[in-house]
């Protein structure tokens, strides 16, 4: 990283520990700032698969509620620490990824797309019909049992404001420390071209699935983020593809997809975007807030097409090819 | 300087629908010889490379690598194994630097930053060193052939096969790589190359394989090829034998 982009990463992240002092504890905006960071934090972990392999995954919301489901079952019928919670269900989302990984890897870009898109409505499905297991349509309370940092359980938003932002950190260095690796280059080779990659040595099929695997754990562990913060969650919400998997994709796309500061843009936008539009326009008329929302993104992606990202790639360059 | 088989093609075939693009094609390959693999158009040569490096899957035939079966192996595992090749309709990592696709053939046998020194090494001995991080889509269809020849290098094979990687090179470019490939063989490399340019292959060839239609038409040496009746009418005419 260069001196400049480095110490704009550390003013970043002082400037996001140091906001919480200028909000109410117990607000609404903090709650917004606190998903801004999970949901960067989520299209992130997508930014592995769908970033670095290139592949569009519209089934990430399959491994998020898989999260939010095992480390809750756990919590409620053995009283397990939801950290503890979090690592099994990080085990059973990579589990899940390579499971879905094997198949579809050949599959090439729309096809993919929905594959992975029916991945995912199949365990919304399940877990909508288990209801044995899951509770079904109703829906799963948290224990309420505050403020206990083993339970991983606070009744203010301000815990869960740094755990979000740490949990944003910790994808961000996986992304960057993958990109960076041999496994990063041996994706982008597979990427571009995966017979040229197959024909110099990379194993195409194993540089895959490790992705995918790393990515689907960590959307998982991210489950377990968003059932403490919430309380309650249900099928629809941890395993539906519009408020999940497309939505993460899509905050990558915004921000910039493939660049680690690319998730971290896009949420910056869209969640922020998505709250005024709901505030201000969904007493309207109904509809209204999807129709506006619908909109600002077509005009984003029309104007910017590789992500808001590249505005500073551009601005950098033009800087730097100035006589 | 050439010796035993490194690489022996036992009935080699290979389908696409209705056409024969290779049928039985049987001959060794010596080690540290330079072989040219000649034919007209369409003759099969290209997919005997892909099929040797383990991206097509042959319907009957063995191929042996020092001794090993790799007929079956993911072409990953061939390149581990010390055979790649070049493609001939160039395929580079396009949006990725000119260091960093030959970056990726050395990551097989390196770590990131060995590969990288090694990829750097690579690029000199193909002449390409001052345009180490030039994007690889931007290059001229010369210098992505010889970005191939360093990415194939940068995997350290004992076999390398080369694509017409000389098309569209002008005279000094043509000597340098020569001059390269000679260099290679001397340094215990198997060649097997496939050229249109036949005065060069003649050269530069201890011997030659000439297919037709998929099918073996002949092997020699350079002089006997040049005779052969069954090559000079398929292949050569007047054009060389003249
Ligand atoms: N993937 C493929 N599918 C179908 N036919 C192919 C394929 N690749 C090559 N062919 C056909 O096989 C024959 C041999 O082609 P090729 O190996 O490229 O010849 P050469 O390299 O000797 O010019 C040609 O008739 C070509 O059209
Ligand atoms: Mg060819």
């Amino acid at each position: 990283m260069n001196r400049p982009l480095a110490l704009a990463a550390v003013l970043a992240l002082l400037a996001a520990l140091a906001l919480p002092l200028g909000l109410d504890p117990q607000g609404y905006a903090i709650r917004v700032v606190t998903l801004v960071f999970l949901f960067g934090a989520m299209a992130q972990s997508w930014n592995v698969v769908g970033g670095l392999a290139n592949q569009m995954s519209l089934g990430h919301a399959a491994f998020f509620g898989l999260g939010a489901y095992t480390s809750t079952l756990l919590l409620v019928h053995f009283g397990l620490s939801p950290w503890l919670g979090m690592l099994a269900g990080g085990v059973l989302g990579g589990a899940a990824a390579a499971l879905i990984s094997l198949p579809t890897m050949r599959l090439s870009g729309h096809y993919f797309a929905l594959a992975t898109l029916a991945f995912g409505e199949v365990m919304r499905v399940v877990a909508n019909s288990w209801s044995g297991l899951t509770g079904g349509p109703v829906g799963l309370s948290v224990p309420f049992a505050p403020d206990s940092l083993w339970l991983f359980n606070f009744k203010a938003t301000l815990p869960h404001y740094y755990i979000a932002l740490a949990a944003l950190c910790l994808v961000t260095a996986v992304f960057v420390a993958i990109k960076r690796s041999a496994l990063g280059y041996r994706l982008r080779a597979v990427r571009e071209n995966g017979d040229a990659a197959e024909v110099v040595g990379v194993n195409t099929a194993r540089t895959k699935l490790i992705a995918a695997v790393v990515s689907g754990a960590l959307m998982a562990m991210l489950g377990t983020l968003f059932a403490q913060l919430n309380f309650f969650f249900d099928p629809d919400t941890v395993f539906g593809a519009a408020p999940v998997s497309i939505r993460v994709a899509l905050i990558a796309i915004v921000g910039g997809v493939g660049t680690a500061i690319g998730p971290i843009l896009g949420a910056l936008v869209i969640i922020p975007l998505e709250e005024a539009a709901n505030l201000f326009l969904s007493s309207q008329v109904a509809g209204l807030s999807g129709f506006a929302y619908g909109l600002i993104l077509i005009a984003v992606i029309l104007v910017q097409p590789h992500g808001l990202a590249s505005l500073g790639r551009r601005w950098g360059r033009g800087r730097r090819g100035a006589p | 300087m050439t010796g035993d088989p490194i690489l022996s093609l036992r009935g080699v075939s290979k389908r696409f629908g209705g056409l024969q693009a290779l049928g039985d094609v049987t001959f060794d390959v010596r080690r540290g010889e330079i072989l040219g693999l000649i034919g007209p158009n369409g003759a099969g040569k290209t997919t005997l490379f892909s099929a040797l490096v383990g991206l097509h899957r042959i319907d009957a035939g063995s191929i042996l690598l020092d001794g090993r079966e790799i007929a079956r192996a993911a072409p990953h595992r061939v390149a581990a194994l010390g055979l790649t090749k070049t493609f001939q309709n160039v395929a580079l990592f396009a949006d990725a630097s000119v260091l960093d696709n030959v970056l990726i053939g050395g990551l097989l046998r390196r770590d990131v930053a060995g590969a990288r020194a090694f990829a750097g090494e690579c690029l000199a001995r193909v002449g390409l060193a001052g345009i180490a991080e030039k994007k690889a889509g931007d290059l001229s269809f010369p210098e992505r052939a010889r970005v191939e020849v360093a990415r194939a290098l940068a995997t350290e094979p004992k076999v390398l096969l080369l694509d017409e990687v000389m098309a569209a090179l002008n005279h000094a470019e043509t000597a340098e790589i020569v001059a390269l490939l000679r260099q290679l063989r001397g340094e215990g490399l198997t060649l097997i190359i496939v050229e249109h340019h036949m005065k060069t292959v003649m050269a530069l060839c201890d011997r030659i394989v000439a297919l037709s239609f998929g099918r073996l038409l002949a092997t020699g040496s350079p002089a006997e090829i040049a005779r052969h009746p069954d090559v000079v009418a398929a292949y050569l005419g007047r054009e060389y034998v003249g």
